[in-house]
């Protein structure tokens, strides 16, 4: 189920990913409209591309992570099969084994939905999922 | 429909035999062929947040016989993964606030809360 195609850039925490969903996409249905939910998705998997690429800038293994929580993720509006959609991140805390995340997925001027995402990262070394 | 939501609905279960139906909830198993599962992860299967909020959104429609829109998440709290043939109660409760359609729902494995959400929804569907 990954949404994420391509990571645009990375600046001091923050992060850009472009997606472009196929109509075949599991959230997508026949007319092509995405799931609202699929923002949620994108902004975590977005996080997930930059931490991995962070990780991978720093010679470590990538982390496993799971999204353990939402905050005001507002839907301003839907996406199509096929837009170009822009999803921003930035990393407002770090803490222990979490992460608090801003995001906003975009269709160029459009902001579709914004929100904050928490993330819980597991050290591939420590073992163990139980939240 | 989508996929996803097609997969959901599949996944609903029957209430079991002598306890009945209660209203605002309903018992789902999501075998291991779920399609929200693919990918998510290899070889550590649990069932994605995005699942189960979207489930959530799906009974609400499916109690009310209507197409809902998710508007916000204002809360999800997701407390422990949901594993392959689980047996996942979605328990929620409809109201309206300040002319807003909120949806407070949990989701329990085995007697304990694994999530908490709370939702807003909106008939029909957000136009482009």
């Amino acid at each position: 189920m990954r949404l994420v195609d391509t990571l645009v850039s990375v600046n001091d925490g923050c992060a850009v990913a472009e997606s472009v969903l196929p109509r075949s996409a599991i959230m997508a249905d026949g007319e092509g409209k995405i799931d609202e939910v699929a923002f949620v998705e994108l902004i975590a998997q977005s996080y997930a591309a930059f931490r991995g690429y962070m990780d991978r800038m720093s010679g470590k293994p990538p982390v496993e992570g799971f999204l353990v929580g939402v905050r005001d993720l507002a839907v301003a509006g839907r996406a199509y099969a096929g837009d170009r959609l822009l999803t921003s991140i930035r990393t407002v805390a770090a803490i222990g084994g979490f992460a608090v995340v801003e995001g906003a997925v975009t269709r160029g001027d459009e902001t579709l939905a914004s929100g904050t995402l928490k993330l819980w990262l597991v050290d591939p070394a420590a073992g163990g999922d139980d939240r | 429909m989508n996929a996803l939501q097609k997969g959901i609905d599949a996944s609903a279960m029957e209430a079991p035999p002598g306890t009945g139906t209660e209203a605002g909830a309903r018992r789902y198993r999501f075998g291991p062929e779920f399609i929200g599962f693919s990918g998510h992860f290899p070889g550590n299967p649990i069932l994605p947040a995005i699942v189960q909020i979207r489930a959530v959104v799906s009974l609400a429609e499916a109690e009310g016989g209507k197409a809902l829109a998710l508007a916000a998440v204002r809360s999800a709290k997701f407390l422990a993964p949901i594993r392959p043939d689980e047996d996942v109660w979605i328990r929620y409760r409809r109201r309206v606030d300040s002319g807003l359609e909120i949806c407070d729902a949990t989701l329990s494995v085995a007697g304990k809360t694994v999530a908490a959400i709370q939702l807003e929804l909106a008939a029909g569907e957000t136009p482009r």
